[in-house]
């Protein structure tokens, strides 16, 4: 069985690798990018079952990738869970209205993150 | 013929009153053979009554003997079924106290897997913890330029512990002054060089100890130090090379938690040597350049 996908997109070094350690622990494949630029291509390339996105990125934001990712028809259906560092409330609106699934804060809770994962690609293996 | 005619007279009354008499008994006796033939019928009726009664009880005991059979029967029954009753009613107590030690065992099940839950919760928040700790110890080492470890450090206080607004100061041993080495958020022109004793940042530096804020309390100083949510020495050994003033948390971060101090126990230590370990390298690197 295949282990589902998932890319997580952050600028900071150190973020991408405390997200990526904790969702290695739960056996989920895992790509990574370093601007929205990027992960508009990975998404592309890879067909993730989720996106992890950082808001505040070089090149594009996490709020313009998502919107892109939303317009484009081989992308639209991959959940995107945006990561902010604000959670108030207009923050909040402009990742929902950039089409985003679902948001958690900075800093990650680890269980509030593995709990949002699962809610929308369920278990460890597809 | 005048006493012949009086005996004619005579005759005639007495057949006449013989008549009479003869008429009035046949009616008395007409009038006593109606009256007989009304009793023979009352008697007849009665008779016929009596004769129904007779049936009718004839049937009645029959019924009654009936009933009594049945009711025979129905004591049987009766005894059958409170021997049964008696039966289920011993199986229904070994029912009930097999039920009551099956709700005690579940009952026991229940608190053993509350408990696993809130020791798996508890083991799956070290392990997060475990993980920061983890992140933020291989950020710090894994560089040894120093823009890349004050880059980590930055990095770990704003992903790690949530705070946008910090200042990194490092120590100048021959003036014993806190210089401004890095601000992260926050405004570098507030940041002055603090002398080692002075304010709680040069306390902090003075001490060696962590500094933590009361929240809602905000410590009683001037300037930028009375936003101070914490105050970390760097720390080399014995002694003291710097120190992390963190001058406020995230929005949503509503204060320093227990895995804070962790991450502030660390960054005392590995920070510190990080810090050292790209100055030693620097130098290493211009004395081989130096050489060669």
């Amino acid at each position: 069985m295949n282990k589902k996908k998932i890319l997580v997109v952050d600028d900071s070094r150190t973020a991408l690798f405390m997200v990526t350690t904790l969702l290695r622990k739960e056996r989920y494949d895992l790509v990574t990018a370093c601007d929205g630029e990027q992960a508009l291509e990975m998404a592309a390339a890879e067909r993730p079952d989720l996106i992890l996105m950082d808001v505040i990125m070089p090149r594009k934001t996490g709020f313009e990738a998502c919107r892109e990712l939303k317009r484009r028809e081989d992308t639209r259906a991959i959940p995107v869970i945006l990561v902010t560092t604000r959670g108030e409330g207009e923050n909040v609106e402009e990742g929902f209205a950039s089409g985003c699934n679902d948001y958690v804060t900075k800093p990650i809770n680890a269980q509030e993150l593995l709990t949002k994962v699962r809610d929308h690609i369920g278990g460890r293996e597809r | 013929m005048s006493a012949m005619k009086n005996t004619n007279n005579e005759h005639g009354a007495y057949v006449r009153k013989v008549q009479e008499d003869t008429q009035n008994f046949t009616q008395a006796m007409l009038g006593e053979i109606e009256r007989l033939r009304v009793v023979v019928a009352t008697l007849e009726a009665e008779k016929q009554a009596a004769a129904d009664q007779a049936r009718e009880m004839a049937e009645a005991v029959k019924a009654n003997e009936s009933l009594r059979e049945q009711a025979t029967s129905l004591g049987v029954e009766v005894s059958r079924l409170r021997s049964q009753v008696g039966s289920l009613r011993t199986e229904a107590e070994r029912h009930q106290r097999l039920e009551d030690a099956l709700q005690t065992q579940i009952e026991g099940i229940q608190a053993e897997t509350r408990r696993y839950s809130s020791r798996y919760a508890e083991i799956e928040q070290q392990n997060s913890n475990l993980a920061n700790l983890y992140v933020a110890s291989y950020r710090l080492h894994g560089t040894l330029d120093r823009t890349e470890v004050v880059a980590a450090i930055q990095e770990i206080l704003a992903n790690l512990i949530g705070s946008e607004e910090a200042a990194l100061f490092e120590l100048d041993p021959a003036t014993q002054t806190l210089e401004l080495a890095a601000s992260f958020g926050a405004d570098p022109a507030e940041c002055p060089r603090v002398p080692v004793g002075t304010g709680v940042i040069g306390q902090a530096a003075s001490t060696g100890e962590i500094f933590v804020a009361d929240p809602g309390h905000p410590p009683a100083a001037e300037g930028i130090e009375s936003r101070l949510t914490a105050c970390v020495p760097l720390r080399l050994e014995s002694r003291v090379t710097g120190v992390i003033a963190i001058f406020g948390l995230l929005p949503q971060k509503g204060a320093i938690e227990d895995l804070d101090r962790e991450l502030f126990d660390l960054l005392a230590t590995q920070a510190a040597f990080a810090l050292y370990c790209t100055g030693l390298h620097a130098k290493v690197a211009a004395e081989v350049a130096r050489r060669w």
